[in-house]
């Protein structure tokens, strides 16, 4: 129990990153998936390669090209917005894929509706089609964030003093490693098994909104 | 010179030889059509036959191959796709009715017939309020202004979708088998609001299989049968004396 407090030291740390992911990544996967949507070839095509490109890496390799390989290029990041910059990337990439996908399950209907009213395009999908389609998306970009709070542990490789790190510290302080890792589990339980809980909760609500 | 201008002046709508393929399928060969200021016509066919292309074609959800159209006197040549300016104006000036409805389900009744005036006719929120209210009232609904959409039966929905529709002052309504998704009870009422709108003097075009709404309401009728227009003329007379074989066909098939 003595290692707690600086535990939730690092759990201050993690949130906070993933404070930052979220309000980078979510911005960021609406662009793409307006991009990958888009019907010009080459927006779409360059949508695709950047969505396609961060589902395919794990978040690993893609925060070591960062930290490791962006200072090649003259680029020096800190350490904190190396783990931020590959997160948000990532995170934004599976992010902007539920969102394309809960914009195309709008009904064409919808659509048609508002372009026979003579709505102009921009106020038919802003006002109608991304609003039903978004709805859709919640349950699954907080199941996403979720997802991308755990990975933000991965920032203990580069030295980021989040939660992992603390733990690794603790442990390497105490030689306790079994009891330090299990309490640091527990404290990302308490952080994901609420917010599970919620995105389920939101999700059956959603389903009865209109 | 002057009895062919004032002829054209009489005609809301005019398609001439509109023609409209999906791929290697001609949906639609060129099919013309003339539609009176004040007039209903009504459209009817095996289904298939192209009818709601056609109607479609009308407000450019679907773009034709080639044809033109004339619109409340605008001419539009409709081979190519129209300026945005263009294709926003004619929209304007058709309503369109959808067998599904379509209401926006995440607006109340009342939203969903102010906020098309708030952008399309620029209205202030008062005066857009003002006229949903008057249209609601209309069509026997405004005590469900603040209802969502499903809320209503699919007939109340339906009648929703008049108000929205004729909020914009179209010149020209749109149909495209408003009462195939209800039930006959429910059919009734939206049929007691299209019947009520075309006695006020507006220009109907109406994809329908009502028989009896055709017959009554209706001007003028006009039959497709794969893509193509194969007769068209007073309801009464096709009806019970049609010219085609096919026209029998379909009759005797909806008479059963
Ligand atoms: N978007 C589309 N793509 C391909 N084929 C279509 C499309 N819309 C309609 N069709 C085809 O065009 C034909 C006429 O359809 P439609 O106009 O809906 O007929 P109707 O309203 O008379 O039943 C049908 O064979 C249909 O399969
Ligand atoms: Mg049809």
């Amino acid at each position: 129990m003595q290692f707690l407090p600086t535990l939730l030291v690092g759990l201050r740390q993690s949130l906070w990153i993933i404070a930052a992911v979220i309000a980078i990544g979510l911005p960021l996967a609406f662009c793409l998936a307006l991009m990958v949507m888009s019907k010009h070839r080459l927006i779409s095509a360059v949508g695709l390669v950047i969505v396609e490109v961060g589902r395919g890496m794990p978040a690993l390799v893609i925060l070591y090209l960062v930290y490791y390989g962006l200072p090649r290029f003259g680029l020096n990041l800190t350490n904190i917005a190396s783990v931020i910059g590959a997160l948000a990337w990532n995170y934004s990439c599976y992010c902007s894929e539920i969102i394309r996908a809960g914009i195309l399950s709008v009904p064409k209907g919808q659509l048609e509706a508002g372009q026979a009213l003579g709505l102009k395009p921009r106020i038919t999908f802003l006002r109608v089609v991304a609003p039903q389609g978004l709805l859709s998306t919640i349950p699954g970009l907080m199941g996403q964030t979720i997802l991308a709070f755990q990975d933000t542990s991965l920032a203990y490789t580069i030295a980021v003093p989040e939660l992992m790190k603390q733990a690794y510290s603790l442990g390497g302080e105490s030689f306790q490693y079994l009891r330090v890792f299990v309490l640091a589990g527990l404290v990302y339980a308490a952080v994901t098994l609420p917010s599970t809980w919620i995105t389920t909760w939101v999700e059956r609500r959603i389903n009865t909104a209109y | 010179m002057d009895t062919q201008r004032n002829e054209s002046e009489d005609f809301m709508l005019e398609l001439g030889a509109i023609t409209k393929s999906f791929g290697k399928n001609t949906i639609l060969h060129q099919v013309s059509l003339r539609v009176r200021k004040g007039e209903v016509c009504s459209i009817i066919g095996p289904s298939g036959a192209g009818k709601s292309t056609l109607l479609r074609c009308i407000n450019l959800l679907e773009q034709p191959d080639s044809g033109n159209m004339s619109l409340n006197g605008n001419f539009y040549d409709v081979s190519f796709p129209l300026r945005q300016d263009e294709l926003l104006s004619l929209r304007r000036t058709c309503g369109m009715v959808f067998q599904s409805f379509n209401l926006f389900p995440h607006m109340t009744v009342l939203q969903n017939v102010v906020f098309p005036q708030r952008h399309v006719l620029r209205r202030n929120e008062s005066e857009a309020r003002e006229v949903a209210l008057k249209l609601l009232d209309r069509v026997g609904l405004k005590n469900k202004a603040s209802s969502h959409p499903t809320q209503l039966s699919g007939g109340q929905q339906q009648r929703v979708a008049i108000a929205r529709a004729l909020a914009l002052e179209p010149k020209l309504m749109l149909f495209d088998e408003p009462t195939s998704a209800l039930d006959p009870e429910l059919a009734h009422e939206v049929l007691d609001v299209m019947r009520e709108l075309a006695d006020s003097g507006m220009t109907m075009v109406v994809v329908t299989h009502e028989m009896n709404f055709a017959r009554t309401v209706g001007d003028h009728l006009v039959v497709m049968a794969d893509g193509h227009k194969i007769e068209e003329g007073i309801p009464e007379a096709i009806m019970d004396h049609p010219q085609q074989s096919r026209t029998r066909q379909f009759l005797s098939a909806v008479n059963h």
